[in-house]
């Protein structure tokens, strides 16, 4: 690629880099706080409002949280169903994207507005876990993906890169003897992949926040996925239920360490996800495929 | 082919349709029935059966730990009382979803617990609907469980009917801790009176009492909590009711006694003169806790149990400071007193929906008599001694292992019924710490003193529905009096709202319920 | 949508219409089984489930189930309506939806748009992975690390204002900060996330078109303007008609975490209303109506800005 060398670009790249740090920054510090914060003692974290090196360095607050294989396990479940979630989810939103994507189709607009109704409306906790029971779905980790399967926000995202691929596409496929099938698996999914990284990127997120729908649906608390752990841990350390209860002088809740480390510990996995998706990303990554 | 699947389609939403629609259905209609006929009629065809089959009991209860507890103890329990606890602990911050969506689809277990008192109003509705099974008649067959008080199931009734079990709490915890070392610096012994209050708090702002040169301090830290942080205990100093209280043979509601817009001046001039933090409305408990971990605040008003965990937390910042509790404070009227919980924490009730017959409800209660007995209080609450804690002087020392008790024990604790009280042998612990030994004294000295709430087992229907956003009418305009947002005619127009858009229907409906009940 | 398709079908010399649809059905028949299972999916988890909302029409007891709960037809939107804080919350929730489209909606594209300008991957991986993060914070944190930050009695902001000579200010219980306070909450939790459909919809464009505009001589605004932003000008559309839907979902978590007695003028909205007024005393059916009423304004709004959208030659979303 010819790189333009123009002062102006230049002055544009310099202002462009330094804006992009500073942001960097500004979104990096809280979590750098929690992450400092996680590796300090309650003491100095009490004392200082934002940590971002601690003076006195404590293991203590994840020892606590490795000392049982609860958090371990619940990461396992929360992988698990992350994994299987999103490939499920990709699955049904891909091929449903896909048929409404396409512009000859008797009933397309319909199906779409149907899909957008449920956006806006929706019955609420207590029909849709009647529903799940009906299924025999509770107690299943089955209940954290089936009931999601399909978000219909990124389904139209979905819809509406398929539907931006280059005109024509199709007409060639077809005179080559493809079949819709065919279409799809071989040309228009490997053409989409960056659309395909963002919306498992997006399935995967959404899995892996679960929370709500465990509590509701699992009623053995060996299943729970990790950020039902993380969220208890959270409002328990921030203080947020300890007096209604009235349990707090014979249960102190945990420290803000914990919390901090907690908070670490279920962050990291997904964020780890992303550089792997990341090459999707780059630009031109669908050139070279159309081309070659 | 494209018919073929139209008609599964037909067909899977057919029966969806069906399935739902029978579970609507059925989750009203066969309730009442179990409700009416079938208890009579299993009573009666089956008589005590084979005692050696565990009984299975399910139970949803209340998780305060970060994890769910490992299940020695539940294995002990179940050892001990012949039965297979089957327990579905739910996280504190979303206990009254889970219930709510379990209690409309049917699916409560057979013991459940409600959190709190708060929650417990919600269910009165249905529990006057014959939705749980009454056992007020049954307790007396029950060694441990007829020991619970009458005042406090009287609380936890609906009609004069009692439907729930209760864990005990103590009467009143309230008081105030605060820094000793700086009180002795500046020679100020502990507040006696609402003045003293004031002046120690002023002397804490003013007079430098950690020594720096610095003007960093301030007297009191509160946080965002009307109950529970300072402003209530210091409204029963100045003699104002808990919730109600009478006025000319007539209850009204506590804001509006003159005691309540003394202690909103009293706030006022605390905030206004910067003795307080000025953030207060909007304070967490953990950085109401950490202004006093750190030395920017000196004085802490709310559960004098708290001690423990500031006190040693407070040493790892500053070896030298030294907390102490105390509870009497007088107002300038009136003599000392404070205010009073109903007497429980969370309740048990027993939903018709999963406990089919009066037979299981006696095998349930039965459970819950054997877990009454001191022998097993003691071990859901302090567990298994030579591991979980030791024995000195008849009194319980617990393990400094708080890992591990905060797995294997303490989550157990919410299945309690009963307490000191009520339970002749249930352990106490001996106190390492001196301030957490003196609180322990205070709380019990409180009771002599207790303002309780005379609407505590009365109902109203308005207040129910519309009660809480009601108060927030109060709420806000206490706030706003506080700040100095507002002045007493703005707070005044405040309560005037309240009792327009339905305050007056409350208080006619207590004063009703009230009349009706003596 | 469906009806359009069907009358003019109905318009048309029948037979042969008719028959031609069918021959275009069979035709198409794999498209339909790719749908058919997402379709199946909206059905059971969506449209049976939403059967739920006539409990706005009841006095709905959970004990009781939907089919056995008194009707009270529209006795809970009358509520509604006559609420004396209904002016207040409706103005309450437009002005932040304004806020949030004006400050918002367009720092992600922006943001977006300066990253595909990186030329050093590296860089913009590390930029990119960084800005992600706080989309992983939950609310409760995020409020309680800037209360810490914001708070009077000794936030690191108030310090730094009386440093410089400057009155503290109070950010918590202010009517005047709490829009502010929100908008930036958001944006410093979701523009980096909000980057990701943009690129992903930027990696999609050919380089070629702007090797041909260099050689015209065009700077990089004008490649930006002329070539990047309309590329994903169809995604900004859509995200922005999904975005108006969603005009009365302003986050309950993040603004029950921030409202107080000295801002609530302000900050009350229908979701937090609807929580002290009517979920904590379990009034499902009054928190259903406060909903549907919501969504109802909701899908008004969605289906004009579909219409606008088609007009301006946009897909649309259906």
């Amino acid at each position: 690629m010819v790189q333009d060398k123009s002062l102006g670009s230049r002055i544009f790249d310099i202002v462009n880099y330094t804006l992009l740090i500073i942001i960097a920054l500004v979104t990096f510090l809280p979590f750098i706080h929690v992450i400092a914060g996680s590796f300090t003692t309650v003491g100095e974290l009490a004392q200082k409002q934002f940590v971002i090196i601690p003076t006195v360095w404590s293991l203590d607050a994840y020892e606590y949280i490795f000392s049982t294989n609860t958090i371990i396990k619940s990461m396992g479940v929360s992988v698990g169903v992350t994994f299987f979630g999103t490939l499920f989810s990709m699955v049904l939103t891909a091929l449903m994207a896909y048929g409404l994507s396409r512009r000859d189709l008797d009933g397309r607009s319909g199906i779409m507005f149907i899909v957008v109704f449920t956006m806006l409306f929706s019955g609420g906790m207590i029909p849709t876990f009647l529903v799940v029971k009906e299924l025999g779905l509770i107690d299943s980790l089955a209940a954290l993906i089936v009931p999601t399967a399909i978000n219909a926000f990124n389904l139209i995202i979905m819809r509406n890169f398929f539907q931006n691929l280059p005109d024509g596409l199709e007409e060639s496929a077809k005179i080559d003897g493809c079949s819709d099938w065919g279409i799809l698996l071989r040309i228009v999914i490997p053409l989409s992949m960056p659309a395909i990284a963002t919306i498992s990127l997006f399935y995967a997120v959404t899995y892996w926040n679960t929370y709500m729908t465990a509590i509701l649906y699992l009623n053995d608390a060996a299943k729970w996925p990790v950020q039902v752990i993380l969220r208890q841990i959270v409002i328990l350390a921030s203080g947020l239920t300890a007096d209604t209860s009235g349990m707090d002088d014979f249960v102190r809740p945990p420290e803000q360490t914990v919390k901090m480390a907690v908070i670490v510990v279920a962050t990291l996995p997904i964020l780890l996800v992303y550089p792997f998706l990341q090459k999707h990303f780059a630009k031109g990554a669908l050139l070279g495929s159309i081309k070659g | 082919m494209a018919k073929k699947k139209a008609g599964t389609l037909l067909a899977v939403l057919t029966a969806f349709a069906v399935l739902t629609a029978c579970t609507g259905n059925s989750g009203g209609s066969t309730n009442n029935a179990a409700g009416s006929n079938t208890n009579t009629q299993t009573a009666t065809e089956t008589p005590a059966e084979t005692k050696k089959e565990p009984v299975k009991i399910s139970i949803m209860a209340n998780l305060h730990t970060p994890e769910v507890p490992d299940q020695a103890i539940e294995k002990l329990i179940e050892e001990a009382t012949n039965t297979e606890l089957e327990i579905q602990w739910v996280p504190d911050g979303s206990y009254d979803e889970k219930m709510n969506a379990s209690f409309a689809t049917g699916t409560l277990p057979q013991a459940t617990y409600i959190k709190n008192q708060t929650s417990l109003v919600m269910m009165r509705d249905a529990i006057r609907n014959d939705q749980f099974w009454e056992i007020g008649p049954l307790l007396d067959q029950y060694p441990n469980l007829k020991n619970l008080q009458k005042e406090v199931l009287a609380n936890t009734s609906v009609d004069g009917k009692i439907y729930a079990l209760y864990a005990e709490r103590p009467l009143s915890r309230q008081g105030f801790i605060y820094r000793k070392d700086w009180a002795d610096k500046l020679g100020l012994s502990a507040p006696t009176t609402t003045e003293e209050f004031f002046t120690m708090l002023e002397k804490f702002t003013t007079d430098d009492p950690d020594g720096n040169g610095k003007n960093d301090t301030f007297g009191m830290t509160d946080r965002s909590d009307f109950v529970y942080g300072a402003f209530k205990t210091v409204a029963s100093w100045f003699g104002t009711p808990n919730n109600w209280g009478m006025q000319d043979g007539k209850l009204m509601p506590e804001f509006m006694f003159p005691q309540y817009m003394e202690t909103l001046e009293f706030f006022k001039r605390i905030h206004s003169a910067g003795y307080m933090n000025q953030d207060f409305p909007v304070t967490s408990k953990t950085d109401q806790q950490s202004l006093l971990l750190t030395g920017k605040a000196g004085v802490y008003v709310g559960s004098m149990g708290d001690v423990a965990g500031l006190d040693t937390k407070i040493l790892e910042v500053n070896p030298d400071a030294v907390l102490d509790v105390h509870h009497k404070v007088s107002g300038p009227n009136s003599e000392y007193g404070i205010w009073a919980i109903p007497g429980f924490g969370s309740v048990v009730l027993f939903p018709k929906s999963s406990v089919k017959s009066e037979e299981e409800l006696k095998n349930i209660l039965s459970f819950y008599d054997q877990l009454m007995s001191p022998e097993l209080t003691n071990m859901i609450y302090w567990g298994v001694e030579g591991k979980h804690y030791t024995m000195e002087e008849g009194k319980v020392i617990p393990s400094t292992d708080t890992a591990m008790t905060d797995r294997e024990v303490k989550p157990y604790m919410s299945l309690q019924i009963g307490g000191p009280v009520t339970i002749d042998g249930f352990l106490e612990a001996k106190h390492i710490l001196p301030s957490k030994a003196k609180a322990e004294e205070l709380i019990v000295d409180n009771n002599n003193y207790l303002i309780h709430d005379p609407a505590a087992a009365l109902d109203s229907l308005t207040y129910n529905q519309d009660g809480a956003r009601l108060q927030e009418i109060i709420k806000d305009a206490s706030y706003k009096f506080m700040l100095g947002d507002i002045d007493a005619a703005g707070y005044q127009a405040a309560v005037d709202q309240w009792l327009e858009q339905g305050g007056q229907k409350i208080i006619d409906e207590y004063n009703a319920s009230h009349t009706a009940a003596q | 949508m469906m009806r359009d398709t069907a009358v003019g079908s109905a318009m048309v010399t029948k037979p042969k219409q008719s028959s031609e649809l069918k021959r275009r059905l069979i035709k198409n028949r794999a498209l339909y089984q790719m749908i058919l299972p997402g379709f199946l999916f909206f059905v059971i988890f969506k449209y049976i489930p939403m059967g739920g909302l006539v409990i706005a029409l009841q006095d709905y007891q959970p004990y009781l189930g939907i089919l056995n709960s008194p009707w009270v037809g529209f006795e809970h939107f009358e509520r509604l309506f006559s609420e004396p804080m209904f002016f207040t919350i409706l103005r309450n929730t437009l002005l932040l939806f304004f806020m949030n489209m004006v400050f918002y909606f367009p720092i992600p594209i922006i943001l977006a748009l300066m990253l595909n300008e990186v030329r050093r991957e590296a860089f913009k991986r590390i930029v990119q992975t960084v800005i992600y993060i706080p989309h992983f914070m939950s609310w409760v944190i995020i409020v309680s690390i800037s209360f810490v930050m914001l708070s009077m009695d000794r936030g690191i902001i108030n310090e730094l204002l009386v440093l410089m000579g400057l009155e503290k200010i109070n950010f918590l219980m202010s009517n005047e900060w709490f829009r502010p306070m929100y908008v930036l909450q958001i944006i410093w939790r979701e523009a980096g996330w909000g980057t990701i459909i943009y690129l992903a919809a930027m990696a999609a464009i050919d380089p070629g078109l702007y090797e041909a505009a260099r050689m015209d001589g065009a700077n990089r605004f004008r490649q930006m303007w002329h070539i990047t932003l309309p590329s994903i000008r169809s995604v900004i559309v859509v995200l922005l008609i999904l975005k108006i839907g969603d005009v009365l979902e302003l986050g309950f978590e993040h603004i029950y975490l921030l409202l107080n007695s000295m801002n609530r003028e302000v900050a009350e909205i229908f979701d937090t209303y609807v929580y002290t007024a009517g979920l904590r005393q379990g009034q499902f059916s009054y928190s259903t109506a406060v909903g549907f009423f919501k969504s109802v304004v909701g899908l008004f709004l969605v289906m004009g800005a579909n219409w606008l959208s088609k007009k301006a030659g946009e897909d649309g979303i259906y």
